[in-house]
């Protein structure tokens, strides 16, 4: 990626504040409320060094925690959660006899996000409208509101959402919400050196990601493969595309991924359905045996 | 610490993305987190089904040609007593108390917990208004009108009371819930129907008005057997999808026996053998151990599915697995 003519007019190395519209000079996005903007999470770029990570905790004052050795490879963050918003995944991969010594050229290395689904499980369950899509189109749960109910919890298809103890609350990546309004790149795409993590305006990004894919199966990768783009793995099940998709080489589960995450919504009306057609059935049948009950 | 999985020994992806989904998972950590929920969510979904039911009971009951006016009262107590002793837990679960009543910031018709929330709310306006009406009815001529009125909308809404907890459980993410949500929504309806019946029973036991005991236990054997016939089709739809598991072999799987054995099988035994006699013959005990039962039963199986699913979580693979079938 070229440089923003726009950067040329801060030539110095320490600014007197924030840059306007910081985001159109690091990632050539202006951001703009009523588009959609999302993440393309391109795993064949990262190399697992958890700047995403740390930058997320920073950013969002997150606090700390399992501080414990997981015996996953490198992760010990070991899942997303309410005080962990990325979460890097390290896979170590068979010697392969084309590429490089064994277990460093196939390790698999991958930065998940939440997926600010289109139309998203969490927000569709959330009772009190905690939940709710923000202008720039990603989903956020506002904790002044939010009472702990916990059903957001599992509505995920994903297991992002969580309540924390410390505050009762459902927390989750806001895809860094206050970052968008004051015109900056979310921490963790800013911080991302190897442009693993691109942010952009969703159409964009899916178009860049085809691109991506189409360049990778040309060089011989041709594992590559979108998932939560339209029409893909994570959004033929009902979810309709994932504002933060990935470009995978591995098949969805190796990374926990579900192949066809549905939308649990649509499972309310026949469960409703049926339940009151069998009270309704059921309660024919106390009619009809109190009225023969009292006449005997 | 749970032991590497053997990713390293799986086939490449090169299979085009064939053979055993569930084989390969990221270290066999959950894919799906539980929600937070207790014995107190499992406790107003029992209390929820007697109320809602017992409504219905009693407005159909105050319809027949000769009222059981007894019957009719109990079951108005009976939904009233339900939605106070109820509406205390769901608060009780929240992880924030005091915001409760932002469950009525809202109506959202994609949310199930929304939509019990209305339920709820409707049906305990109602059942107060009935059961008011009911307590001081002789006293003021207008409100026995009133009452009847007032109790056709807090039967249909009993209706709902009786299964959205079951459309609560389906509509998530979580494979045991959500693999058959029509036979679930069927299996908690009469469950509902079966406790509710029980306990009214136990009532009419208790005060010597057989012939009324009778019909309700009746009622409550028809429903237990509903009960059963769901039952098999939940299971053999979850075993379709390949995560009946958790109701199969482990501790839920023995609590849910228990919860069919108390709930089906004793009640209809019960009843049944006792149905046969002759209205003399009859017996109290015999009676009662049914309805007792029922209740057991009912109260076991909503907290089997509630923590059954919850558990089922730890184990990522048959949730992968079925949205890979599914898809």
């Amino acid at each position: 990626m070229g440089v923003h003519p726009r950067a040329l007019d801060y030539p110095d190395s320490l600014l007197p504040g924030p840059i306007p519209d910081e985001s159109e000079l690091t990632s050539g996005t202006r951001i703009e409320p009523g588009r959609s903007y999302g993440f393309f999470t391109d795993t064949t770029l990262c190399i697992g060094c958890k700047a995403c990570e740390v930058a997320c905790k920073e950013w969002n004052a997150l606090p700390a925690d399992g501080l414990a050795l997981s015996g996953m490879s490198y992760d010990n963050t070991v899942k997303l959660s309410a005080d962990t918003w990325r979460h890097v995944l390290f896979v170590e991969k068979a010697p392969r006899d084309d590429i490089g010594p064994p277990f460093q050229a196939g390790w698999v290395m991958m930065s998940d996000v939440c997926k600010h689904c289109a139309n998203a499980p969490c927000m569709e369950s959330c009772p009190t409208g905690a939940l709710f899509r923000t202008e720039f189109d990603t989903v956020v749960v506002q904790q002044d509101i939010c009472n702990g109910c916990g059903y957001c919890v599992p509505a995920c298809p994903f297991g992002v959402v969580e309540l924390s103890p410390a505050d009762g609350k459902a927390h989750k990546c806001t895809l860094c919400y206050d970052r968008l309004k004051g015109g900056l790149e979310p921490a963790c795409a800013k911080s991302c050196p190897t442009d693993s993590i691109q942010f952009g305006e969703v159409d964009t990004l899916v178009e860049r990601a085809h691109e991506r894919v189409a360049e990778l199966h040309r060089r011989g990768a041709t594992d590559a493969y979108l998932y939560g783009a339209p029409d893909s793995p994570g959004a033929t099940g009902g979810l309709e595309r994932l504002n933060a998709f990935f470009l995978l080489t591995e098949r969805p589960e190796v990374y926990n991924l579900p192949a066809a995450p549905d939308r649990p919504a649509d499972r309310i009306a026949p469960g409703l359905a049926a339940g009151v057609a069998t009270v309704a059935g059921l309660a024919l049948a106390a009619a009809a045996l109190l009225a023969g009950g009292r006449r005997s | 610490m749970k032991a590497l999985t053997p990713h390293h020994r799986r086939s490449r992806r090169d299979d085009g993305h064939h053979g055993d989904a569930a084989a390969a998972t990221y270290y066999d950590q959950p894919a799906l987190k539980p929600p937070p929920y207790d014995w107190r969510i499992s406790g107003y979904m029992v209390l929820a089904g007697i109320a809602g039911s017992a409504q219905i009971i009693s407005t159909l009951a105050s319809l027949s040609p000769h009222p059981p006016r007894r019957l009719v009262r109990n079951g108005r107590l009976l939904g009233l007593i339900g939605t106070v002793l109820g509406t205390p837990l769901l608060i009780a679960d929240l992880k924030t108390p005091s915001r409760f009543y932002n469950m009525l910031r809202i109506a959202r018709p994609t949310s199930a917990m929304s939509i019990g929330s209305w339920i709820l709310s409707g049906f305990g306006g109602f059942s107060g208004l009935v059961a008011l009406g009911q307590l001081v009815a002789g006293r003021i001529p207008g409100l026995r009108r009133l009452v009847g009125l007032a109790q056709v909308p807090a039967a249909g809404l009993g209706a709902g009371m009786s299964v959205y907890t079951a459309s609560l459980l389906s509509a998530t993410s979580i494979p045991l819930w959500s693999a058959a949500p029509q036979a679930l929504g069927t299996q908690f309806g009469a469950s509902s129907m079966a406790t509710a019946a029980a306990a009214l029973s136990l009532a009419e036991v208790a005060a010597g008005r057989r012939r009324t005991a009778a019909t309700l236990d009746a009622l409550t054997a028809v429903s237990a057997l509903c009960e059963l016939v769901a039952s098999m089709v939940a299971r053999r739809q979850r075993a379709a999808a390949g995560v009946n598991g958790p109701l199969e072999h482990g501790r839920w799987a023995i609590s849910y026996r228990a919860a069919l054995l108390l709930g089906v099988v004793v009640p209809v035994a019960c009843h049944g053998i006792n149905l046969l006699r002759p209205p003399h013959r009859r017996s109290d005990q015999l009676s009662a151990a049914g309805s007792l039962a029922a209740l057991a039963g009912g109260m076991l199986l909503r907290h089997t599915m509630l923590r059954a699913g919850m558990d089922s979580t730890a184990d990522p693979r048959p949730y992968l697995h079925h949205s890979r079938e599914r898809r």
